[in-house]
Formats: structure tokens, C-alpha cells, sequence
């Protein structure tokens, strides 16, 4: 059985999901109520793979919400994703993944630290941030919305913002390593993880984000941050192609404009319906084929047996690994989401 | 994204540290005193379990005495009419079912609801205790699950006709817990114990405990957080 732990994405959100799904004791309550209320497993998962395998799930709802790091709640916002995982583990799921800001949470807090929790001993290999599989969507997206647009690798510029994070150096290391790009442009707020990754890559050019953005034909957003940043898109070329893989996404609302195509990255579709109601909650378009590929992660790894915490720690994704789990994620029937209308 | 803040360090000999001591403290040793005459009462109401329920009421017994060795420890004399008072409500609430044999609603007050809080409590505790009192609390909170986990197993077994009961006694009493917990909040926090993680610990334990019970997962979210927005 796998598990995701998820949240919702602010407290509007989770006051009218609540409302929705019949809870008037979680509907009306503000922030202090969230950052004490415990995780619950709110929905049960079929999923049904191409090759016929049909596998079970459990959805934990971890009740952070991104006001608690907004506001410096850091303790709510540990406890959130540390209680999740125990719930998880207490309820016997095999391998689960944390879904939108939790993998981000523990990393940030070093959370590793605390294995013992009451009367459990969390078991790290049970989980996965499922960034492996993300960065694998994210660089077919890539190499799939360009081919849409007609756009030739060769001759493009690509800026990955985010790219000292997880996700970030993994689809750095593919482009080095798979595509040939005209140039690779790298954005992050640390100068000293930029500067170690332009080492590691041997290449790619260091740069502000204000900088880069009119040079790129191609921008992967892979920064996490709990308020979006403001876009002009008439500094941008035309046409660019967005590819928006940050937590949470924003960049489509935000940037509206003729010539710039926005995809929403690490999003993958499932090539049969998924039995479940949460990514109707989130608010997918499909909500019964599409899915964050990060949970899809979880899936694959059900499916394979593979019951291990096959994307751990940071920076450590490799081109090999993506491979591995990109393989997974077509035998399964599982495909990037890419440009709607051109 | 920012560090997580430490604590500052406790100053466990410091006045304001062993006043708000003087009635958690009590408020501990009183529970547990309560909880030691809530299952010798419990044995006479349940005869086929009395051996057990008498058992478990000893545990108790001893939990108290470590209690008062940790604040002769610490130097404080507990305040135990604050403490008495502070369960009076919940003490009359038990006594009244005992006397009217609702052994249902006996089990959710002392099995479920003390014991769940006791949990969360110590838990909570743990971390920031002095190192005294952290070896005890961590013997205490072990016995704390097996005390919780006689309830549940009586409760499941009796599921079926317990139920409707089970839901009228939370209704009655998880708004205590809530009144109770306000009410030492500030004494919690100058031990380094923060109000919401009382809570989350508490509703995860009390959660768990009626899952097991037999309760689904909509009955616990509503179960479990009865009467919290009114405190």
C-alpha cells in the first residue's frame, strides 16, 4: 500500500474543502485551530497501472498550510509533517510520498533529526520526496513543449530557476547531460551552492534572475517559496516557453501574455482514471488522469516493489536514476503533461 | 527558507519556572490519584475485570509517588487544592456515571479522555523536563499506554452498544479537557510546553484511540474536535 501526504494550499482553501466534504467542525476555524489539528487519512486510492496491476492507497491529509511559514509558525509547521509521517507509518503504508511543501519542510529543518517520535521510531526508507521522478517529467517537458513549439534545443536558452535546489540540479544534470542546449543559464539565491553546481556541471552561467529572463527562450521555475514572484512578461521573448514546476504554482495566473506559453511543470498524466477525489480538491484540470508527478513517484514505486526512499536527501539525483524512474513511469502508463493549444 | 528557532534554555531553579511547577505539578499528582480511585471504583462496577482494572489503578498509585519525587526535586510543594479543583468538574462528571453504572461513559472519562491528555502531556513534556523528571515521565507514559489501550479494547469490544453512549460522553466532556487545558496554558508554557502541541498530541492519541475503538475517520474529526472552537 502506498501513501501521500499532502496539504491544501491556504486557509480559504482548506475552510471551504472542509465545508465541501461535510466537516463544519474544521470549516469555520482560523490558522490556531490548523496548527493544532492532527493528520487524517481523508481519501482511498485505486490505481490502475497499463500493464493491468492495480494497487491500493491512502491520501494523509497533514493539515499544514503555507500560512503557518508565512506567518513563522515553524513548530506547527514541523509537527504538521513530522505527525503525518508517523500517521502514515502507524497505518502501515509501504512507501509514501511528501507532496507539496512537505519534502521542502523537512529538508529546510533538517527533520532527519527526529527519528523518535513518542512511541515511534520513524522509518526513513518508507518515504520518498519523489523529487527524482519530478525532475524526470520536468526535462521531458522540456524536450517535448519545445518540440510543440517548434522551438530548436540547439539554439535556445535555457534559465532554471531554483537550480541549486533537488530538483533544480537534477534537470541541470540532464541538460548538461542529454540535450544539447545553446546556453544554460543558472538562477538560486546561495552563490556558494551556484557556484559548487557550475563546478559539478562544468558548465552554465550564473546569473540574477532579472538578468536572465529576457536572454531565455526557456524557463524552468523550480523555486519553492510560500509567495509567488512578480513576472513581467513583456521582458521575456517571444516566444518562451514557462515551464512552472515551483510549489505552489502561479506563474499561469500571473503571466498572461501572447507568445508565452505557460505549462504547469511536474505534472504527469495517467493514461487510465484514478480512482480517488483529492486532485479534484487541488484543483487539476483532469482531476481523475492528472496528478503531481512527485505522488506518482510513490505509485511507481508500489508498483515495482520497490518499497525504499528512492529520492532522499538533497542533491543527490542522478541522470541514472531519472532513467530508472522515467522507465517505470511509461511501462505504467504514466506521461508529462504538456502544451494544450499552440 | 529560515532555520527553525531554538528554545531558550529553561532555568528549572528560576522563581517563575517553579511557581507555574508548583501547580502542573500538582495538577500531575492529582490526576494520578484520581486516575488510582477511578479503577478501584471501575473494579467494583466491572467484577470479571476487577483484577486487572486493580492493576492498573496500582500503576497509577506509583506514577503519583514519582510525580511527588519530582518536585521535592525540584524544591516545590505542589499546589493540590488548585489541582483538586481544576478536575472537579471532570471528577463529579465521572462519579455521577459510576453512580448510575454507565460504565461506557466511567471508560471514556478516565480511559480515553485522562489518558489520552496524560499522554500528550508527558510526551510533550519529555523533551523539556529536567533530567529527573525525564527518566520518570518516560516510565510513566509507557504504563500510560497500556491503561489506553484497556479502554479501547473493552470499547471495541462493546462497540455496538457503547456507541451512542460514547458519543453523548464526549459531547459532555471533551469541553472540559478544553477549559482544563486553557486554563494551565501559561503554567504549560514556562515549562516549555506550547498550548497547540498539547492539542495536536492530544487529538492525534484521542483519534487513534477511537479509530481503534471502531469510529471512522469522519466521526473522529468530529468527535475529536467538539466543543475546541467555543474555548
Amino acid at each position: 500500500m502506498f501513501g501521500l501526504i499532502g496539504h491544501l494550499t491556504s486557509l480559504d482553501h482548506a475552510q471551504s474543502v472542509a465545508r465541501d466534504l461535510g466537516y463544519p467542525e474544521y470549516a469555520d476555524q482560523d490558522l490556531e485551530f490548523w496548527c493544532s489539528a492532527p493528520p487524517q487519512i481523508v481519501d482511498e486510492i485505486t490505481v490502475t497501472s497499463a500493464t493491468g496491476q492495480v494497487i491500493e492507497g491512502r491520501y494523509v491529509e497533514s493539515c499544514f498550510l503555507p500560512e503557518m511559514l508565512a506567518t513563522r509558525r515553524f513548530k506547527a509547521a514541523t509537527r504538521k509533517i513530522i505527525n503525518a509521517m508517523v500517521h502514515a507509518q502507524k497505518n502501515g503504508l509501504d512507501i509514501t510520498a511528501l507532496g507539496g511543501f512537505s519534502s521542502i519542510i523537512f529538508e529546510n529543518f533538517d527533520l532527519s533529526q527526529l527519528k523518535q517520535v513518542r512511541n515511534v521510531t520513524l522509518n526513513f526508507e518508507k518515504f520518498t520526496t519523489g523529487n527524482t521522478h519530478t525532475a524526470y517529467v520536468i526535462a521531458r517537458q522540456l524536450e517535448q513543449a519545445s518540440k510543440q513549439l517548434g522551438m530548436n534545443l540547439s539554439d535556445c536558452t535555457i534559465a532554471v530557476c531554483g537550480a541549486t535546489g533537488d530538483i533544480g540540479s537534477a534537470v541541470c544534470r540532464w541538460i548538461n547531460k542529454r540535450l544539447d542546449v545553446k546556453e544554460l543559464l543558472l538562477i538560486a539565491r546561495n552563490p556558494e551552492r551556484l557556484l559548487a553546481l557550475q563546478d559539478e556541471l562544468g558548465r552554465g552561467k550564473v546569473m540574477t534572475l532579472d538578468e536572465s529572463l529576457p536572454q531565455a527562450d526557456i524557463v524552468v521555475w523550480v523555486a519553492s517559496m510560500p509567495k509567488g514572484v512578480e513576472i513581467d512578461p513583456t521582458t521575456l521573448k517571444q516566444p518562451c516557453l514557462l515551464i512552472d514546476g515551483g510549489y505552489p504554482k502561479n506563474l499561469a495566473t500571473k503571466v498572461k501574455h501572447p507568445g508565452i506559453h505557460v505549462l504547469n511543470g511536474g505534472i504527469v498524466e495517467h493514461s487510465l482514471d484514478i480512482d480517488w477525489k483529492i486532485m479534484g480538491i487541488v484543483n487539476m484540470d483532469v482531476p481523475a488522469r492528472q496528478l503531481f508527478a512527485c505522488f506518482a513517484e510513490a505509485m511507481l514505486l508500489e508498483f515495482e516493489k520497490w518499497h525504499t526512499n528512492f529520492s532522499w536527501g538533497r542533491n543527490m539525483i542522478t541522470v541514472e536514476k531519472m532513467d530508472q524512474i522515467g522507465e517505470a513511469s511509461v511501462r505504467h502508463g504514466f506521461r508529462p503533461l504538456l502544451l494544450e493549444t499552440i | 527558507m529560515p532555520q527553525l528557532e531554538m528554545m531558550s534554555a529553561l532555568d528549572y531553579q528560576s522563581d517563575v519556572y517553579k511557581d507555574a511547577y508548583s501547580r502542573i505539578n500538582a495538577i500531575v499528582i492529582e490526576g494520578e490519584e484520581e486516575a488510582y480511585c477511578n479503577y478501584n471504583q471501575l473494579a467494583g462496577l466491572m467484577p470479571t475485570d476487577a483484577v486487572e482494572l486493580q492493576k492498573l489503578a496500582k500503576m497509577e498509585f506509583k506514577h503519583k509517588k514519582g510525580f511527588e519525587a519530582c518536585g521535592r526535586n525540584l524544591g516545590v510543594t505542589p499546589d493540590i487544592p488548585f489541582a483538586k479543583e481544576f478536575f472537579s468538574s471532570l471528577h463529579g462528571n465521572f462519579q455521577a456515571a459510576a453512580a448510575t453504572g454507565n460504565i461506557v461513559t466511567c471508560l471514556l472519562i478516565q480511559s480515553l479522555i485522562i489518558e489520552c491528555f496524560a499522554i500528550a502531556a508527558y510526551n510533550i513534556y519529555i523533551p523539556v523536563a529536567d533530567d529527573f523528571a525525564r527518566k520518570i515521565t518516560e516510565g510513566v507514559v509507557k504504563d500510560e499506554y497500556l491503561h489506553l489501550n484497556y479502554g479501547e479494547e473493552w470499547l471495541k469490544a462493546n462497540f455496538s452498544t457503547a456507541r451512542e453512549e460514547l458519543e453523548t460522553a464526549n459531547k459532555q466532556n471533551l469541553p472540559l479537557v478544553w477549559k482544563m487545558l486553557n486554563q494551565v496554558a501559561k503554567d504549560a508554557l514556562e515549562l516549555g510546553m506550547e498550548r497547540e502541541a498539547l492539542i495536536e498530541d492530544f487529538m492525534i492519541a484521542y483519534g487513534e484511540a477511537l479509530a481503534n475503538i471502531g469510529f471512522t475517520t469522519r466521526d473522529i474529526m468530529r468527535m475529536s474536535a467538539y466543543g475546541l472552537a467555543a474555548v
